[in-house]
């Protein structure tokens, strides 16, 4: 039965590039093609949800071999990651209720989106996002959970920038890929701290080295992955993304923000278990986070005035309150925390947009009259926590940027020096009207060569000795002067030759060579 | 060596040449379009053949062709090829293919002599990869030079395109005279090593000079003068400056060649480090910082530039950096992961670059505020730019994935201060990408000219497919490229580090005598 794990996140990708491929050669297209891609992604996930529900249930009657490997995606030297998979326990789990949530949102678009622009985009993107979100969960070592850690980061990019008519649509877009590659950064520096202390990047092996891990490495690897789960999961500090990511349709921001994606980061931090466990600190910190997102979003949640707003808020104190049992050490209830609110918020979500017709007295009880004044401003400026990352981030990364465009154009560039040719060829029509009109592009007639910067002012010095040497050696003919002029040279030189030619100076020179050398 | 195998090097460097002089000679436009595709894709299948004929088992240089040249200085026409170099032949080619079929018909001033010069271009670089002879490799380095010359001055976008030559020029030339004079100093110490006398005991082969041994002093002067040379046509900071002006100033097929073709970093791989191994790895650190400055510097730059060529230019840079951090690891990975990287870059920055001249060529200007919107126009080019640019930020999937994998993992292994810029550059790297895309292809239209802009014709569309498939095909299977360079870069480093461990040795000899 373990074979069949290969095709549970391969069905989705292959739905994927018939639909990609089929709408770029214009093969799907329009209202006529809506069936037919809605078809593939439809059958597509079906099917993986067949299968990793087939897998649970070998993995419940304990046919599974508990990994399975399918040859080598890269070696070099001692580095060698694999097509590996892991086909039982708390993974084969996830990818079953993950790939039922996925089938049914799946289901909800294809009405949902009908007729709307960009329908085969949606589900291409859709399709791939299933794709990276199983290979995540189902993955037997680091690269390859990067692979769909990234992938899905990516289609999360692509559906808030759905309208990408809509410069606010793309700005959040792009503002949340930027914060999440922080996230994925810690990933990768945790599969490469995990290949250079462990040998290995497999899960398995790597949860099995735990004990030999000293405490600084488990804590520095511990706290790798956390980063990397805080940003996918939008804990504190990097909650703000969620709410941008809003922008997206509906079905996308119930399968990305409220079942799938941001579970990840959970999942990250379960999967990783035993590391953490060696890590008291990377606990505490855990606890610490998800405890402080949990309050931030109960008081920011009070606030929101849109159904979406308030759900995602609720959302990532759901999250907070996972993190904080896996930092207390409760896993079992964390995993069963993971599940159950997966199952729940999806449905909130999907009927999030019909909420309208279904409560007629939404607005009868409003929570927000207790609370002090000061906590309601910070609260509905959700603690000021993206102006003060734009202020402490962004802007100076702007403000550096730009200082050293300015050096790199100003200064180096007139360093390094920009010849100017000594004939001002035209090459273009305004500089032939500019020339007609009277600019003096080409007055300078004693002077043979010009440069700008230092290298070509020194050029431009050199050139003039020469050509003086020149017009006055060679040019005017061996006049007297010149005789005697070349009598003194050749007694200085060969002075200077002997001098240089003592052994003392010998040394010296060589002396100084070896100094700069080293 | 023997030399009764067909020169097939000999071949693929002189066959362009062959379709330059042919092209050059040609009466008709027509005709000189359709001979220079036949050549150059003639060219492409003979690489490949040499592919073919390459053993990725097999050590030291291969397809090895021997002939006297200048017998008096003992200077030889020597060829070969290796794990490392091989790769690059069909790339340069390809791209170079790709260069000619994406201005196909946009070149209409002095068409014939066009072709013939990117065709000359293609059978000099591809002399850069397989020459064995320090000064063959000097005479190909240089002779780069007349070919690109005019490619900027005569067919080159931006009004000052005759100064964006010369600069090159001069930067170039400047870089070679440090190669030149680490070259002369190798033959001679060559010469003095022997104990032979001085013109005819001189050695310019790469075999034999790698076999020579080289007193310490004298290694760090050539390996510092060779990383200078080397370092202006990388381009590293401070002396990157003219691959901006000629990005914005040269014509898109040149500029993609340019940057698709980094000639520098190989150079480094290929002679500054292994000719002179202790004091490479005495410096590696040098190396590293270097590399590590250069890439946050210019992905910092590129955060800021508002044109597609200009951003595109210090991306190629910041991409340089990565790549020396890699090298500066002297491990496998960091090596491998180099390689990688520069191939890929042949690929994806040669596209991108394209595809940068594919807008300059509809709408006149790669600047953003001309643009906007493209992609509600032009579905189909955003889409391959999307994935050219996902692949130049390191997505998993496509083949900037792996590369960049491998050099962060050896410079986790080696200098792991340095993995921090790497972090950084990755990060960066998505942000100067993105916010350009979000300001150029998303947003609402706003230039009536974008409005009538038309999508990808059909030739573009393929040779666009083509590359994304190489970047798909290597993301997905890694070990394709990877099995080729093994065996190169296992012998390169061993040599490389067994003449480090010869060092300590001989500095604790001494120790362990006191």
């Amino acid at each position: 039965m373990d074979a069949l794990v290969i095709l549970i996140p391969l069905m989705p990708l292959v739905a994927a590039m018939v639909i990609g491929l089929g709408h770029l050669f214009g093969a799907i297209d329009g209202e006529a093609g809506e069936s037919l891609s809605a078809d593939i992604a439809s059958w597509a996930i079906s099917m993986s949800c067949l299968l990793s529900l087939a897998l649970l249930g070998a993995d419940f009657l304990g046919k599974n071999a508990g990994s399975y490997m399918i040859g080598h995606w890269l070696n070099s030297d001692t580095l060698d990651i694999p097509f590996s998979f892991i086909t039982s326990g708390f993974n084969v789990h996830l990818a079953a209720l993950f790939s039922v949530l996925l089938a049914i949102i799946i289901r909800f678009s294809i009405n949902y989106m009908h007729r709307e622009a960009g329908y085969h985009r949606f589900f291409f993107i859709l399709s791939l996002f299933s794709s990276a979100m199983l290979l995540l969960v189902l993955s037997g070592n680091v690269v390859l959970t990067f692979v769909g850690w990234e992938v899905a980061g990516l289609c999360s990019y692509f559906l808030i920038a759905y309208a990408y008519d809509r410069p606010v649509a793309v700005l959040n877009a792009t503002r949340v890929f930027v914060t999440n590659r922080i996230g994925d950064a810690g990933l990768m520096l945790g599969a490469g701290f995990s290949f250079a202390w462990v040998g290995s990047v497999n899960w398995n092996t790597i949860n099995a080295a735990a004990a030999q891990l000293t405490s600084g490495e488990a804590t520095s690897l511990a706290l790798c992955f956390a980063v990397a789960a805080f940003a996918k999961s939008a804990q504190l500090p990097f909650t703000p993304w969620l709410a941008r990511a809003m922008e997206g349709p509906t079905p996308s921001s119930a399968v990305f923000y409220g079942a799938v994606m941001v579970h990840a980061g959970v999942f990250l931090v379960i999967l990783l278990r035993p590391i953490f466990e060696q890590a008291p600190l990377a606990m505490a910190l855990v606890a610490l986070v998800g405890l402080l997102t949990a309050v931030y979003s109960f008081v920011i949640g009070l606030t929101q005035t849109d159904v979406k707003s308030s759900l995602i808020f609720a959302t990532s104190g759901q999250l907070g309150l996972m993190y904080l049992e896996c930092g207390l050490g409760f896993w079992q209830l964390a995993g069963w925390h993971l599940c159950a609110h997966a199952a729940v918020r999806s449905y909130q979500f999907l009927t999030a947009p019909s909420l309208m017709h279904n409560e007629r007295c939404l607005n009868s009880e409003f929570p927000t009259r207790n609370i002090p004044a000061w906590l309601y401003v910070a609260s509905l400026q959700r603690f000021w926590l993206d102006p003060i990352v734009d202020w402490a981030l962004v802007k100076p990364v702007r403000g550096l940027a730009h200082d050293l465009s300015y050096f790199d154009d100003h200064v180096i560039d007139c360093m390094m020096g920009a010849p100017a040719p000594a004939i001002r060829a035209i090459s273009s029509l305004a500089q032939l009207e500019e020339q007609r009109i009277g600019a003096q592009l080409d007055n300078d007639s004693d002077q043979f060569a010009q440069g700008s910067g230092l290298a070509g002012k020194i050029t431009q010095w050199m050139a003039a000795i020469l050509h003086w040497f020149e017009e006055r050696f060679v040019l005017r003919g061996i006049g007297k002067d010149a005789i005697n002029y070349g009598r003194d040279l050749g007694h200085i030189a060969n002075k200077f030759e002997q001098a240089v030619l003592r052994p003392r100076y010998l040394v010296l020179f060589v002396l100084i060579t070896l100094l700069v050398a080293f | 060596m023997s030399n009764a195998h067909f020169p097939v090097l000999s071949l693929i460097i002189f066959l362009p040449l062959l379709g330059a002089i042919a092209v050059a000679l040609s009466r008709n436009i027509r005709l000189a379009k359709s001979l220079t595709l036949l050549f150059a894709a003639l060219e492409l299948i003979a690489t490949l053949v040499v592919v073919q004929l390459f053993n990725a088992e097999g050590n030291g240089f291969q397809l090895v062709e021997q002939q006297q040249w200048i017998p008096s200085l003992n200077i030889a026409y020597l060829l070969g090829i290796d794990g490392i170099s091989v790769l690059f032949l069909p790339m340069s080619a390809l791209l170079t293919l790709m260069a000619i079929i994406a201005t196909w018909n946009s070149v209409q001033q002095l068409t014939r002599f066009h072709f013939a010069l990117l065709l000359a271009l293609e059978g000099i670089t591809i002399g850069v990869f397989v020459a064995l002879d320090m000064v063959l490799f000097l005479l190909f380095w240089e002779l780069t030079l007349p070919p690109i010359f005019f490619l900027i001055g005569l067919w080159g976008i931006g009004s000052a395109r005759r100064s964006a030559a010369i600069k090159y020029t001069m930067f170039m030339l400047f870089g070679g005279v440090p190669i030149l004079f680490a070259i002369i100093l190798l033959a001679v110490n060559h010469a003095s090593v022997t104990g032979g006398s001085i013109p005819q005991d001189l050695a310019f082969s790469l075999p034999v000079l790698l076999a020579t041994t080289v007193p310490d002093s004298l290694q760090a002067l050539v390996f510092l003068l060779l990383l200078l040379g080397f370092a202006v046509k990388a381009p590293l900071v401070p002396f990157h400056t003219w691959l901006p002006t000629v990005a914005m100033e040269g014509p898109t097929q040149l500029t993609a060649l340019l940057t698709g073709l980094k000639l520098g970093a190989f150079g480094i791989i290929r002679f500054a480090m292994p000719l002179a191994p202790s004091a490479a790895v005495q410096y590696s650190w040098v190396l590293g910082i270097f590399g590590a400055i250069t890439l946050v510097y210019s992905a910092l730059i590129a955060l800021q530039q508002t044109n597609l060529r200009r951003l595109l230019a210090y991306a190629s840079v910041s991409h340089v950096g990565l790549v020396i951090v890699g090298i500066a690891s002297l491990n496998m990975q960091g090596i491998q992961g180099a390689i990688f990287q520069l191939l890929n870059f042949t690929m994806i920055s040669g596209s991108l670059m394209l595809v940068a001249g594919f807008i300059q060529h509809r709408l006149g200007s790669t600047e953003v505020i001309h643009l906007g919107g493209l992609a509600k126009v032009m579905p189909r080019l955003g889409c391959f730019y999307f994935l050219f640019m996902l692949a130049s930020i390191g997505l998993p999937g496509t083949s900037g994935f792996p590369a960049e994998l491998l050099l962060l993992v050896s410079t986790l292994l080696a200098h792991p201060s340095i993995s921090i810029a790497v972090l950084i550059g990755a990060i960066l790297g998505a942000a100067y990408m993105l916010s350009f895309t979000r300001r150029a292809f998303f947003g609402p239209i706003t230039q009536a000219s974008v409005q009538q802009i038309q999508d990808l014709r059909p030739r573009e569309l393929t040779l666009l497919c083509v590359s994304a498939l190489i970047i798909l095909g290597v993301g997905f299977f890694p070990n394709s490229v990877l099995r080729t360079n093994q065996v190169a870069a296992e012998a390169w480093l061993n040599r490389l580090m067994d003449q480090s461990v010869l060092e300590n040795k001989k500095l604790a000899e001494p120790l362990q005598q006191q």
